[in-house]
């Protein structure tokens, strides 16, 4: 009888051992996984397509109630301010009007211009619709979930996912018919942008907020508050002129920005086909 | 049959804490249409956690934990890792906790969730910040703390309904 409440007592003892050390061990695979995904190898995308792969459609299943309801919401609300909406559309089609023919000579004169400079042009670009069905924007990390449809064949990592207002963020994984796109204020974003007036280069960093940093500009560099800046199109992984972000503060030491979407607006984006970079084929050819 | 009735019960006691936890969790996914909305952002994550390892710790468990960290990664474009290390430290302190005080009580168990989940975000914060070499914005985490710390009882109340309805385990013993 006293032998068996010994080896109780050991095996609880074994038992509680194991337990902290079972603990001990998640976290250390934790670590392990933190220093993978920073070496990149594909077992993490992997792991993270299949998880993708089976909450993407209950997610998408989840937001049709919330899309019905913010759709009843927006009409309602259009329906209220449609006289407003008339007079302001009225205003800025007559402006339109004006910039129409001054834009079509300046068409003319840059054809000509670039064929004077022998320049070449970037590749035509091809461009698919997804709808937003789940959006993640907080303190650690700011993303969005598509739903792309048929047209998930045609869309790979890194293309650039625009609205009417510009630049919202790049692919980042793409399982199933859905893609997940890390917005340009997500802290991993960095997008190599140009002063759309000056010309002056930087890249805009994301630290998800709506307070982008713009790093590296050039020492004498004439960025000025409410300058635009545009996509450079540096490194080939996004087409040139696409606007990002507005300047808000242009101090000497820090020049913050503001992007041009807002996430409220985000229910149909665009996605844009851009491939500069080349095949493996070609560019062995070009070695 | 009892056999049958008894695996079914198990399967449930152990799926429901996750199942929930994601549930509500996708629920804050889903796209709001106006800027206030926008907003208000919670992380109902912590509170399923802290919940059911405080709770009903035979229900949740470490590789639950685990599980739910790297979906919560996945989701939400964090480097994998970075939730799941969040979740244990989360997990571990619930159930050092619940070991320590009477977590049955829901004033006590509501100032150990702030405590617990003041540390586990801090831990994040730290990790991420190093990750990226840039420090994560303070002023946003703290206001999801304090959303998160405050509607608590909102949250729980969804969770304590949940385990109510799903979860019979004593039933299952006094069959046995």
């Amino acid at each position: 009888m006293k032998r068996q409440r010994v080896l109780f007592l050991k095996e609880n003892y074994v038992l509680r051992v194991l337990k902290s050390f079972f603990l001990a061990g998640l976290f250390i695979i934790a670590l392990l996984l933190i220093l993978v995904h920073k070496i990149d190898i594909s077992i993490v995308s992997g792991v993270s397509k299949g998880v993708m792969y089976i909450s993407s459609p209950l997610m998408h299943i989840a937001s049709l109630p919330a899309e019905g309801l913010s759709y009843g919401y927006k009409k309602i609300a259009e329906i209220m301010y449609i006289y407003e909406e008339n007079e302001r559309l009225r205003q800025e089609n007559s402006e339109l009007y004006l910039l129409k023919d001054r834009m079509r000579a300046l068409q003319t004169e840059n054809r000509i211009f670039k064929k004077l400079l022998h320049h070449i042009d970037v590749p035509q670009t091809i461009s698919y619709t997804a709808r937003v069905i789940a959006e993640n924007d907080n303190a650690f990390s700011n993303s969005l979930l598509l739903y792309l449809g048929n047209a998930a064949d045609f869309i790979k990592s890194g293309y650039a996912v625009v609205n009417s207002a510009g630049l919202i963020g790049r692919i980042d994984i793409v399982s199933g018919k859905y893609a997940r796109v890390t917005l340009i204020t997500d802290i991993n974003s960095k997008i190599p942008v140009v002063s759309q007036k000056s010309r002056d280069r930087g890249i805009l960093v994301g630290n998800n907020t709506r307070k982008m940093n713009l790093i590296f500009p050039p020492l004498m560099a004439e960025l000025h508050k409410d300058d635009i800046l545009v996509t450079s199109g540096a490194g080939g992984g996004l087409p040139p002129d696409i606007p990002v972000a507005k300047i808000k503060r242009a101090g000497v030491d820090t020049i913050t920005a503001a992007p041009l979407f807002s996430p409220s607006e985000l229910e149909i984006v665009k996605i844009i086909a851009y491939d500069v970079m080349p095949d493996k084929e070609t560019a062995k050819e070009l070695e | 049959m009892a056999e049958t009735k008894n695996f079914c019960a198990s399967i449930a006691t152990y799926l429901t804490p996750p199942l929930s936890i994601i549930l509500i969790d996708l629920l804050f996914y889903i796209p709001r249409s106006s800027d206030f909305w926008n907003f208000i952002r919670l992380v109902p994550f912590y509170t399923g956690i802290y919940f059911w390892s405080s709770q009903r710790s035979d229900a949740f468990n470490g590789i639950t934990a685990f599980l739910l960290g790297i979906f919560a990664d996945v989701m939400s474009a964090n480097p994998l890792g970075i939730n799941i290390m969040t979740f244990l430290c989360l997990y571990f302190l619930a159930s050092r906790l619940s070991a320590y005080f009477n977590v049955k009580k829901f004033s006590y168990s509501w100032l150990l969730f702030a405590l617990a989940i003041i540390i586990a975000m801090s831990f994040k914060f730290l990790i991420t910040s190093v990750f990226n070499r840039m420090w994560v914005p303070i002023n946003a985490a703290t206001l999801e703390l304090m959303l998160t710390i405050t509607l608590y009882p909102l949250l729980a109340s969804c969770y304590i309904w949940i385990e109510r309805r799903y979860i019979h385990l004593e039933d299952r013993y006094e069959k046995i």
